[in-house]
């Protein structure tokens, strides 16, 4: 193998309790492409922050080109050759091309004045260097398709000495077509002795384009691999670990369920890019897991059976009538509630009040001719947080004063204060602590078990869904690749299906 | 759960305590005026004071509903002209009797900023516009209207009833006044007492929230906008009763004078966050500097300039409860 420029020896990286980084090692050979795969919140994401200079690590050694190297913010790391472009755009939409790429310095006249010839010949220059000729440096960006502004970032990174490009999940909306380009402009520039860092979740990508591989597990770096010498499922292996299946409840395996509660047939949203449906059936008493990875489309399921994301086709019945809610005030009348995935900006009026959180879905209960029956709000709200062991001071101190499992257990109150018979669950227990995790759990075991609710729940946390759930689908790509009963259910399957494997072909050698 | 008997309150209590430091500020202005001056505390003025408050009283309740769901509505001056034109119109007309006149003068004007208000608020929610823009739009179709039916002329002359009562003192307090009051009672009731209330702040601190809790986001908002334009009518009627005219240029200003006493008075412009107390004292605040200055000999234009300074104080002052707060 060529030089090494980047090596990285035992970092750490805690939040507060949590480590984001546990341990991670590995290092950059000059002129590879580099791919960093991992579950979700495997620690890659951090990892690009803290090389970038967002963030500081705590413990552990960088060293680039054989000189320490520890940025303090992302001009250094910029300025010693690494460059990233971010899952995210940070591009001026209304601006033109050439504003955008050469923003970081505009190049002046005198008095301070734009020199416009030469702002467009640098950034024509920085997209030939790419291979981008067909694109005129004068057009407003947000004339240009995602794919094209993607490969403008990468231009823009690239303008000034690099060393080492990140690309963070680069692939996550193109097409294929736009991929094949992106993978001849990613050639080049590793013809040119730039070092390319590509973080996916797609193996195929992996095995197409890069040199080697890095999986993260739990923030630790576990192996690399040379791509030449392994193989996707060896790399999923890595990505579950060894330990697999260790809590699985033997005595779950053969539940009873009630009547049917909810038949979705080959439904069909707004965001689904192929217009292949998701059908599958849950039962009340029966808690069914979506899986899949970010972006499978497992949100957007919950969305459009709540009435939030518009349906393209598709049917859905419920308690076996067919129904189509247009806005989430019919599907709470008809008896659903959904616990959205974000707290902060979907779930609490997080300044008001314990109280007026609880009964935000359930206004009637508390509502006498249009005045608030403040006494009937307390008691309900008494009543839930006793039911889900809330940690509160008064019912009056705003939701912001709680921590995030507290918060998470008042979205779920509020939800349960408007008698649902089914409940949408995104990601119930993000951002939550280990022991409020629990008891959440608990509590949604026991709303399907004892009060026969019909749950579907979406994580990105695997033992999660195998904690709570009855039956597993799996999501890839806006498809179900596969359904696992409870006595079928593994991280590795689980994993593999996400990942598009079909678990049950013989595994190679 | 000890103090399970005494929380009920707690709600209205805790917005009244938070209009506390307003209270004080407001406080300390009358006692300083009431020893630079020599007029200031006599009952002359006093009722000087409850007048010249009472029209940007009106206009501000209905502010404080708009701005608490994070919207603005510039447009209150201009339909509160508007709706005195209308009911100027009306209360003219031949071969009625004053009662009669009166009592569909009433109703037209309180129609007429009922209209505006409820369009403001079909307007900006539904295509989700910047309340900004379609109030300032707003503000000029209502003057534009104003001046084109009345040929830019004002109507003089009303019933001697309609007149006397804009004028009519309750020991010592202007009557139209005391209207003022019990509309801020009211607003008190609706937004500390009422479902309706709750969701109105709810969707200001978080709309999508709301919106994802089965509540129709847009009635609330139309209604808020609505009940704005319903206030400037009641304004409109009242500015008619006391100057015993409707002229098409009134009002000229008279919505960033409600703005500032809402926010003086501690109401967030962001949304979600104030009272309608705060508002009582924020006008207040205005009214009183206004009139203690001018007694202190001070010209109108310095008092223009110190009211500006106020606004901008009780902003910062504003930014820092917040992060206090948060």
């Amino acid at each position: 193998m060529a030089t090494t420029i980047l090596e990285c020896a035992g970092l750490k990286k805690y939040f507060g309790g949590v480590k984001a980084l546990d341990g991670v090692s590995f290092n950059l050979a000059k002129g590879e492409v580099h791919a960093l795969v991992g579950e979700n919140g495997a620690g890659k994401s951090t990892l690009i922050k803290t090389l970038s200079g967002a963030f500081a690590w705590d413990e552990g050694t960088v060293s680039l080109k054989g000189k320490p190297y520890s940025p303090t913010d992302p001009r250094e790391a910029k300025d010693k050759g690494l460059q990233v472009v971010h899952q995210e755009f940070n591009l001026l939409e209304h601006l033109s091309v050439a504003e955008n790429i050469c923003i970081e310095a505009m190049p002046r006249r005198a008095f301070g004045f734009l020199d416009r010839a030469e702002m467009a010949r640098r950034a024509r220059a920085a997209l030939d260097a790419i291979g981008l000729t067909d694109v005129d440096v004068s057009t407003r960006v947000e004339t240009l398709g995602i794919a094209h502004r993607q490969l403008i970032e990468i231009a823009r990174a690239l303008q000034s000495k690099s060393d080492i490009l990140i690309l963070d999940e680069p692939t996550a909306t193109l097409t294929d077509r736009e991929k094949e380009r992106l993978f001849a402009i990613v050639e080049s520039i590793q013809e040119q002795g730039v070092t390319v860092v590509f973080v996916t979740h797609h193996l195929d990508e992996v095995f197409r384009i890069c040199n080697r591989v890095t999986v993260f597990r739990n923030g630790k770096t576990i192996i690399t691999e040379n791509i030449a010498e392994s193989s996707p499922e060896r790399v999923v292996q890595h990505m579950i670990g060894a330990s697999l299946d260790s809590s699985v409840d033997e005595s779950r395996n053969h539940p009873t369920f009630g009547e049917l509660a909810l038949r979705v047939e080959n439904l069909v949203h707004v965001q689904n890019p192929h217009g292949e449906g998701v059908s599958f059936e849950l039962r009340y008493g029966e808690t069914l897991g979506i899986a899949g990875l970010v972006g499978a489309g497992r949100t957007e399921i919950l969305r459009s059976l709540f009435g939030v994301n518009e349906i393209v086709s598709g049917d859905i019945q419920l308690d076996g009538k067919s129904v189509r809610f247009r806005d989430p005030s019919e599907s709470i009348a008809a008896g659903i509630g959904f616990v959205t995935e974000d707290r902060k900006d979907e779930g609490l009026v997080i300044d008001m009040s314990i109280a007026a959180n609880v009964s935000l879905a359930s206004m009637k209960k508390v509502n006498r001719a249009g005045f608030m029956d403040f006494s009937a709000e307390q008691r309900n709200t008494q009543q839930r947080a006793g039911q889900l062991k809330l940690k509160y001071g008064h019912f009056n101190d705003a939701a912001s004063s709680l921590s995030g499992g507290n918060q998470q257990k008042v979205v779920l109150a509020k939800w349960l204060e408007s008698g649902p018979k089914i409940l949408l669950l995104d990601e119930p227990t993000r951002g939550v602590d280990v022991g409020a995790k629990a008891e959440i759990y608990s509590i949604i075991r026991s709303l399907a078990v004892e009060q026969g609710m019909a749950i579907l729940v979406v994580s990105s946390e695997t033992p999660e869904l195998m904690t709570l759930c009855d039956r597993i689908a799996v999501l890839a790509n806006h498809r179900i690749t596969g359904i696992l009963d409870r006595p079928d259910f593994s991280e590795s399957a689980i994993l593999q299906y996400a990942y598009g494997q079909d678990p049950n072909a013989r595994q190679q050698a | 759960m000890t103090a399970t008997t005494k929380t009920s309150h707690k709600y209205s209590a805790k917005s009244i305590l938070e209009s506390f430091g307003i209270g004080i500020a407001l406080l300390l202005l009358i006692v300083f005026f009431s020893v630079t001056t020599e007029h200031f505390l006599s009952s002359n003025n006093i009722t000087n004071i409850l007048s010249q408050v009472t029209i940007n009283l009106i206009l501000a309740i209905g502010m404080t509903f708009v701005i608490l769901i994070g919207g603005i509505d510039l447009s209150v001056g201009s339909v509160m002209a508007f709706a005195a034109v209308v009911a100027g119109k009306a209360i003219s007309m031949e071969g009625f009797g004053p009662a009669e006149l009166i009592t569909v003068a009433i109703i037209a004007g309180l129609a007429a900023g009922f209209v505006c208000g409820l369009l403001n608020g079909v307007i900006s929610a539904y295509w989700a516009l910047p309340s900004f823009i379609v109030t300032l739009g707003m503000l000029n179709i209502a003057r534009g209207a104003a001046l084109h039916i009345t040929d830019a002329r004002t109507i003089y002359s009303f019933p001697y009833a309609f007149e006397e009562f804009g004028s009519l003192l309750f020991y010592g307090i202007p009557v139209v006044f005391l209207v003022a009051l019990a509309l801020v009672f009211i607003a008190w009731v609706v937004l500390t007492r009422t479902v309706f209330g709750r969701i109105l702040y709810a969707i200001g601190n978080n709309e999508e929230a709301v919106r994802l809790a089965g509540h129709r986001v847009f009635r609330y908002k139309v209604a808020a906008y609505t009940i704005c334009g319903l206030t400037a009518g009641i304004a409109a009627i009242v500015y008619m009763a006391r100057l015993n005219i409707s002229s098409p240029i009134a009002g000229i200003g008279f919505e960033l004078n409600a703005i500032a006493g809402v926010i003086i008075g501690g109401t967030s412009l962001s949304g979600g966050r104030g009272s309608i107390i705060g508002t009582l004292l924020g006008v207040f605040i205005i009214g009183v500097l206004a009139n203690g200055l001018i007694l202190l000999g001070l010209s109108d234009f310095m008092r223009q300039m110190i009211t500006g300074v106020v606004i901008i104080v009780a902003v910062i002052l504003d930014h820092y409860r917040a992060k206090y707060a948060s």
